[in-house]
């Protein structure tokens, strides 16, 4: 029973949404612990029909920037609402932007009026007024005391806007009316991989393509708690997509989580892998801590569930295929797989009710499945929480997607790769050196699936370009085709597996995006570095593999013959040790999860053609590949002492 | 049929006996005195679980025995089990078939009780035909004593039972992550002993299965099927809520096996007893498998109406009482009202 709301367009979906929901609640606000503030749907759209009517009396036009600078919060909904309503555009970040950023977007977006969450922000916009020549009209979202000259209280506007209706205001209806699928609904700036933040520029049409194709069913019971950054296109496209299902969401932050979950029961949420992570850590602890006797239950539930699961996904032909396996193979296995599931089934029956039951419980019980996106969700964790019962639909995407371009369906999850494309998206995977498609390429054994190339994609979620920046849109969308700067493979399940990012930008664990070449340039300039490449992709902290210089060792009294004595000399590995430490400091500019905690230093060279290109600019991916089982020692060494 | 030797050795005897303790200091475990209280919370509720658990079952017991014609020792255990109270087990179901677990639990805690009082005159009023029988067949074999229900040795087991139960609820009352721990380990020694036995009884008697007559099959495996039919039927008869429906249907099918063993060991002596536990083996056998069936049918109907209720249950819990949700026309189908009583119910037991 899939009754999502299918719309033209942003301002569309509010209205049908309070049309078909009416009084069901939207968006749910924490006062506390177990008091908490409910919006409905009607209430949601009559508001935001009000605070619209006020901003076009105020002045905004169509298809107008507005900023919307701001945390999660129902206002900040209010006010997304408010902008589509009056056939303007958002540029929304939080609160965390920094100086540079705000006067770059407000700038370049030519923002005249802006949402501003509260005063410490408004304090901070204020003064850097000389700076912002084109800002006129600032909105707070919350507000305490009066307000001065061009600053109003939202709920002003809305009076405003309220006032203006009763006497017969309809201008916020025909500017819906005029709204254009191909008109844009948001203008998210990423926060910078080369200097200047871009800004992706967003249609309707491509927003409510996204609603149409999530594979995901939810209805009016379903509850879902919020805690990443509403202005990140992945939560976003989920609160887009709740609202046309008519789900409640319910505003939660990392410090009431455990609480909220436990309260709020949430049936559905998306998350980053971090918080994956801390849940995971969370639970094995809480189970190590426990009573032997529940321990070996659970040890023998989780054994069992891993039989049973790993059958099932053979049996129902979601298992990982990397490689083309022969149907005779499969046909020997199946009834052994088909018996080790017969015989576990009524073993672990038991125990998945009576331990691992509770376990779920503790993730609030009620959760149907989650979604996981923002960053690549570590196997064992993703493992852990399918195996116990809780289903991760990892998902893949990015800003310029609107976001997603694949997402694991919840009957059909193979662990491993970030599932099916959604409908109507094409890919096609790119071979990095030749430039040549690899998939889906009919000259190929198995249409090329199982070759690793570069990711391109095309369909309805791909941008309009990036706001006053041709060069960039050039470079990114190659006829209709955007280049996602990922490695990706299809598998032969047809599932897209991603396999690392053919850009430099390294992401870590945590999520930030680090770019590594104003470090590895800072590091190649000392004597003792020849060449040096950063890694961590998925990692908690920055590493790097270093070719130590030996003209560099000699010069300064250290006589070693060859690279490979070099690597394994204590004094050259103290001396760089010391190196990273003066150059890459807190105090000279880096920031706090920029900094190199470990490294390893390489017998071998870098030669042009193999690990460099003619024009000596590193080959990251085959490098990482070369010395994948060094990296991967490095961080289970470090694992290994923090624990 | 006949058992060449005794159905279980001294050694399993023990071992049932530890099962038996365990897993009603287990249920004891996991109750507390607002469980009790819960009892005058739901009274249409707990009134029409009684109707269907001393009134109907012991009846289909009776009914079964009759139609199928039972040896009369097979025929007293398969009253005794209809007499008996709900099984701990009950509230697990109800939790994972989406029915009431508060309802479940107020209902074998109310069971139990009532027990003391009811099972002794429903074995007395239904099994009169057969302790006759059973004495003819004794006396045909040349025994001079006379069967019959040991009425004073039921009330003493039931008792008995009922101690480790106690100690289990001051267990809870003192410490509640070792009460919890206790519940688990109960649970999976149930599962175990159960296992073993069943494994014993076909190792030692090989050939048991087979010469069991189907009757007896039928008999053990209907029992619990007429109480979960009729068990839903009457409540839904009385118009409860489905999650209601669910909870007092397999809380009627579901009995308290192992008093049933603790009865038939402490008051019943050869030849009627090993005949009476293979009985009692069959159907704790038997009822795991069709309650599960059962639970996995309940889990997927009751799906819509579970994530309202449970849905309207939370809007309440963090909204305020008297919030009311309004879903859109259409949406609930007919049965549910959206009523919003139901959501003032308290929230699922289960920690």
């Amino acid at each position: 029973m899939d009754n999502r709301i299918l719309a033209n367009n942003m301002a569309d979906l509010y209205r049908e949404a309070a049309r078909r929901y009416k009084s069901l609640p939207a968006f749910a606000t924490r006062r506390k612990k177990l008091e908490w503030d409910p919006v409905s749907f009607e209430e949601l759209y009559e508001r935001g029909l009000n605070l619209a009517t006020g901003l076009i009396e105020m002045g905004v036009d169509a298809r107008e920037h507005v900023g919307l600078f701001a945390d999660n919060r129902f206002e900040w909904i209010l006010a997304d609402c408010a902008v589509q309503l009056c056939g303007a555009v958002d540029v929304p970040r939080g609160r965390d932007i920094t100086d540079g950023e705000l006067i770059y977007i407000i700038n370049h977006a030519e923002i005249r009026v802006t949402f501003v969450e509260n005063e410490t922000l408004l304090e901070r916009i204020e003064s850097l007024r000389p700076e912002l020549p084109e800002l006129q009209q600032i909105i707070l979202l919350e507000s305490t005391g009066d307000t001065s000259e061009g600053v109003h209280k939202h709920e002003d506007v809305i009076k405003l806007g309220q006032s203006l209706r009763k006497q017969g205001d309809t201008r916020a209806e025909e500017r819906i009316a005029g709204i254009q699928p191909d008109d844009l609904f948001t203008l998210i700036y990423t926060s910078g991989t080369t200097g200047k933040p871009k800004g992706v520029m967003l249609t309707h049409a491509n927003m409510m393509s996204q609603v149409k194709v999530i594979p995901i069913e939810l209805n009016c019971t379903d509850r879902v708690l919020s805690i990443l950054p509403i202005w990140h296109i992945f939560e976003r496209v989920f609160e887009v997509f709740t609202i046309s299902c008519g789900v409640c969401t319910y505003y939660s932050n990392i410090r009431f989580l455990a609480d909220d979950l436990k309260n709020v029961e949430p049936t559905f949420m998306g998350s980053a892998p971090r918080l994956w992570e801390s849940l995971y850590h969370k639970i094995r602890k809480r189970v190590g801590e426990s009573h032997w006797m529940r321990q070996l239950l659970f040890h023998t539930a989780y054994f069992l569930s891993r039989q049973y699961m790993n059958s099932l996904y053979f049996l129902l032909g979601s298992d990982l295929k990397l490689k083309e396996v022969s149907k005779l193979k499969r046909t020997l296995l199946l009834p052994l797989h088909a018996l080790r599931w017969i015989l576990v089934l009524p073993v672990y029956g038991f125990f998945n009710v009576a331990v691992l039951e509770p376990v779920r419980l503790s993730a609030g019980g009620s959760l149907k499945a989650t979604i996981s996106g923002g960053g690549a969700l570590p196997v064992e964790i993703d493992r852990f929480f399918n195996y116990i019962g809780i289903p991760v639909l990892e998902g893949y995407g990015m800003t310029e997607t609107s976001p997603v371009i694949a997402v694991r369906e919840e009957d059909d999850i193979v662990i491993g790769t970030v599932g099916p494309l959604v409908d109507h998206t094409e890919v096609r995977i790119v071979d990095l050196e030749s430039g040549k498609t690899l998939y889906p390429n009919p000259e190929l054994p198995d249409n090329g699936r199982g070759l690793r190339g570069e990711i391109y994609v095309k369909g309805p979620q791909v941008m309009k370009g990036y706001y006053k920046d041709d060069e960039q849109t050039a470079k990114t969308i190659q006829g209709s085709w955007l280049r996602t700067g990922d490695l990706g493979m299809i598998t032969f399940n047809d599932c897209l597996k991603i396999l690392g990012r053919s850009k430099s930008t390294v992401v870590l664990l945590s999520g930030e995006n680090l770019e590594p070449e104003p470090i590895e340039m800072r590091l190649t300039q000392s004597v003792y570095i020849d060449h040096c490449i950063l890694v961590g992709q998925d990692k908690k902290h920055v590493g790097a593999l270093i070719v130590p210089s030996l003209e560099g060792f000699k010069d300064n009294g250290l006589h070693v013959p060859t690279l490979e004595e070099l690597s394994k000399n204590e004094n050259a590995q103290k001396v760089i040790r010391t190196e990273i430490k003066k150059m890459i400091s807190i105090s000279n500019g880096f920031k706090s999860f920029e900094l190199v905690k470990d490294f390893r230093l390489l017998s071998e060279d870098f030669t042009v053609g193999d690990e460099l290109t003619s024009l000596f600019k590193m080959k990251r991916h085959i490098i990482h590949d070369k010395y994948s089982g060094l990296i991967e020692e490095m961080y289970q060494q470090e694992s290994a002492e923090v624990t | 049929m006949e058992f060449p030797t005794q159905l279980l050795y001294p050694i399993d005897q023990v071992l049932l006996a530890l099962m038996i303790f365990s897993i009603m200091f287990g249920m004891g475990s996991s109750l507390t005195v607002d469980d009790f209280k819960t009892v005058a919370r739901y009274p249409r509720g707990i009134l029409i679980g009684f109707l269907s658990q001393f009134g109907l079952m012991p009846l289909f017991a009776l009914g079964l025995a009759v139609v199928l014609e039972l040896p009369p020792a097979y025929a007293i255990a398969l009253i005794l089990i209809g007499c008996l109270p709900g099984g701990t087990t009950s509230n697990m179901f109800a939790y994972f078939a989406r029915g009431s677990v508060a309802l479940s639990i107020a209902m074998t805690t109310a069971s139990t009780v009532m027990a003391l009082m009811m099972m002794p005159l429903l074995l007395e009023l239904y099994t009169a035909g057969f302790t006759e029988a059973v004495s003819e067949e004794m006396t045909a074999a040349g025994a001079d004593a006379e069967f019959v229900i040991p009425t004073g040795n039921i009330i003493t087991s039931l008792f008995l039972v009922l101690v480790p139960v106690a100690m289990g609820m001051f267990l809870r009352a003192k410490s509640r992550v070792w009460a919890k721990t206790a519940e688990d380990t109960a649970g999976f020694m149930g599962i175990i002993v159960i296992i073993y036995l069943i494994g014993t009884a076909f190792a030692r008697h090989s050939g048991l299965m087979l010469q069991t007559p189907g009757s007896i099959y039928i008999a053990a495996i209907c029992v619990g099927l007429l109480g979960f039919l009729f068990g839903y039927w009457m409540s839904w008869l009385f118009r409860l809520s489905p999650i209601f429906q669910r909870a007092i249907s397999l809380e009627t099918g579901i009995q308290n096996g192992p008093i049933a063993f603790a009865i038939i060991l402490l008051s019943f002596a050869e030849p009627v007893q090993s005949q009476m536990l293979w009985l009692a083996i069959l159907y704790s056998t038997f009822i795991v498998i069709t309650s599960s069936f059962i639970t996995l049918y309940y889990r997927r109907v009751g799906k819509l109406d579970y994530e309202v209720y449970k849905n309207t249950s939370i809007h309440n819990r963090l909204f305020g009482e008297d919030y009311v949700t309004g879903y859109p026309e259409g949406f609930l189908p007919k049965r549910i009202k959206n009523d919003p009583s139901q959501g003032s119910t308290p929230s699922q037991k289960r920690d």
